[in-house]
């Protein structure tokens, strides 16, 4: 599979709902050097199970990971996806980002496609506040049940208590 | 007639794992109907902390995330910041990344043989393992100067370069490992209580492995042909055409059991081994890295403007970081890591289903080679609770052992003694 394919698939699905597509490339290897193509994107909340879904159709679909930012006044989220395993060279890392408002960070989960998803949409509720709709399961992960601050949010006051607490207690024992 | 359905927590503190883990099993009887997984006991907020550091220092954080792939983590993260900033990595740099990342699955994967060996009572073999392993790690320490946290990559290059008369020695751990092979395969491959314990044991389907997204040698047991060094080529593994490994490759169907995660880590020390002699007699002469000089790397970084993704395959399975570089900033405005025990936690829930206490330590180990020690076991009866220590267990383990070597005939295996004092 070439990241051609995948971007012509992405774009039959989605039309003009895929923003700004890029087709990243670079060169690896020394004695036979061969090219390799990243697809990046961007998508609105409504297309990103309609997205999921084209990439499916494609192969064997892999999530690496959801990365998030807080960007001021929204959360962008990053779907890292690998289309394609199982071939030498044959996999095309996909990324597709959307933002969504701080006063509704709702997103469709993608457990219904892809169940590896739940890991990581899991640590998106918690340190994001990102409510997930679909997920099966959306208790914390990582952090305990009862700790509410989200602590990837830039704006959270609670976050900069606890550095401040570790900074101090690191220099009562220096 | 219905059984009753109790729970056994197991953890936060257990053996099978680098990091606190707490298993909620529900059991019928022996027999074990659902699991619930909590991590996040070692949760340092990495990434946190890594915002507020300048890149160079967070290369430094980043090694110290997992003391057994105390490689992979920074070979993702500078990939991920060269990408992002364009920085060109020389083609001898290339090969020392593989190099030590090779060397650094063998130490890992002969650790978990180890770890796996003991968990079924089996403390000859694990004796065994951890002393062909110490060759490994002399050559770790003499090319590295550490057995752990070797501080090779930087970005843009690699610190140390191996120098001729080191050639040797890695040579010679070559022809010691090819020599050993075959008797390290015939003692956990052919040995009747081994099988017996393993086989058809913790079962992680192919479909299973493929929607759960499972990675490393996890999925390959399952039979998918995933590994992030043959998908998608980076540093030199493009060059040196590494194919995945499935329990195929030695001639066996795939079950996707416990005793098929052991093949595939085995046969991986050979292909490990494979790649570092090519690597040395390919790896061409000259610079080590494109930015020597500390301050003038640091300026580079501060006026890059840029995100990337660094990707590398782990002992255990694939690695990625993602990194944000704004211009004018030192610390990354965005890092995200992703270490491959968080892709196979969800695997392990159909890996337990129907499977009996006594199997517990070897299924949890046999995705995760590190060992720490577990605290104990709360074990919650109705109103009656009681603690079972690591010993408890790991008797329960070994006298399943027993249980099945009495009942079968061992036909050549020349380690007699399966025994062994906690």
């Amino acid at each position: 599979m070439n990241a051609q394919e995948v971007l012509a698939a992405l774009k039959d699905a989605l039309g003009e709902g895929l923003r700004d597509p890029e087709i990243r490339t670079r060169t690896v290897g020394i004695k036979s050097p061969q090219t390799i193509e990243e697809i990046w994107g961007r998508i609105d909340r409504d297309l990103l199970l309609e997205a999921t879904q084209a990439l499916k159709a494609l192969g064997p679909l892999h999530i690496s990971i959801i990365s998030g930012a807080d960007i001021g006044e929204e959360i962008e989220l990053l779907y890292h996806f690998a289309v394609g395993f199982g071939t030498e060279g044959g996999e095309v890392l996909v990324t597709l980002r959307l933002t969504v408002p701080k006063s509704a960070p709702v997103v469709p989960s993608l457990c219904g496609i892809i169940p590896g998803a739940e890991t990581t949409e899991r640590e998106k509720i918690e340190f994001l506040g990102v409510t997930f709709e679909g997920i099966p399961d959306s208790r914390h992960l990582f952090l305990p049940e009862d700790m509410e601050i989200h602590p990837w949010r830039k704006d959270e006051p609670e976050l900069e208590k606890f550095v401040k607490r570790a900074v101090k207690w690191e220099e009562r024992n220096g | 007639m219905a059984e009753k359905t109790f729970e056994i927590p197991i953890g936060p503190v257990h053996p099978a794992l680098k990091e606190p883990i707490r298993f909620t099993f529900q059991v019928e009887g022996e027999r074990i109907v659902g699991v619930d997984i909590k991590p996040g006991f070692a949760h340092r907020g990495s990434e946190v902390v890594g915002t507020r550091r300048n890149l160079i220092q967070v290369l430094y954080l980043a090694e110290r995330i997992c003391g057994i792939c105390s490689i992979s983590h920074p070979i993702a993260l500078t990939q991920a910041v060269e990408n992002a900033a364009g920085i060109e990595v020389p083609p001898r740099a290339q090969y020392i990344r593989v190099i030590v990342s090779e060397l650094e699955r063998i130490h890992s994967h002969l650790l978990w043989a180890g770890v796996a060996a003991h968990e079924l009572g089996f403390d000859t073999l694990l004796h065994l393992t951890w002393k062909v392993r110490e060759k490994v790690m002399d050559i770790l320490e003499e090319l590295t100067g550490n057995r752990v946290d070797y501080a090779i990559p930087i970005y843009g290059g690699v610190r140390r370069d191996i120098a001729p008369e080191q050639y040797p020695q890695v040579y010679e751990m070559i022809r010691y490992y090819r020599g050993l092979f075959e008797e390290l395969a015939d003692r956990f491959l052919n040995d009747a209580s081994v099988e017996a314990r393993t086989r058809d044991v913790g079962v992680l389907t192919y479909e299973e492995a493929e929607a759960l997204c499972a990675v490393g040698p996890t999925a390959r047991a399952s039979g998918l042909r995933k590994d992030v060094r043959q998908d998608w080529p980076y540093l030199v593994y493009g060059d040196l055409g590494v194919k995945a490994i499935t329990p195929e490759d030695y001639g066996l169907e795939t079950r996707g059991d416990v005793y098929d995660r052991i093949i595939v880590r085995l046969l991986e020390v050979a292909q490990s081994i494979d790649i570092i002699e090519r690597c040395l007699e390919e790896m061409p002469e000259g610079e080590i890295t494109s930015v020597p000089k500390i301050p003038a790397l640091l300026a580079q970084l501060k006026k890059a403007e840029g995100e990337g993704i660094g990707r590398h395959e782990a002992p255990r399975g694939e690695v990625i970081h993602y990194i944000r570089l704004e211009a004018g900033v030192e610390a990354p405005v965005v890092w995200k890591v992703k270490a491959p025990t968080y892709s196979n936690l969800m695997p392990w829930v159909p890996m337990f289903r129907n499977q009996e206490i006594a199997d517990i330590p070897i299924i949890a180990a046999s995705i995760d080679p590190c060992m720490c020690c577990l605290d104990r076991v709360h074990l919650v009866r109705g109103t009656e609770e009681r603690l079972v220590w690591k010993e408890e267990l790991l008797k329960l383990s070994r006298e399943k052992t027993r249980r099945i070597r009495s009942r079968i005939t061992v036909h050549g295996s020349r380690v007699t003694d399966h025994g062994g004092k906690a």
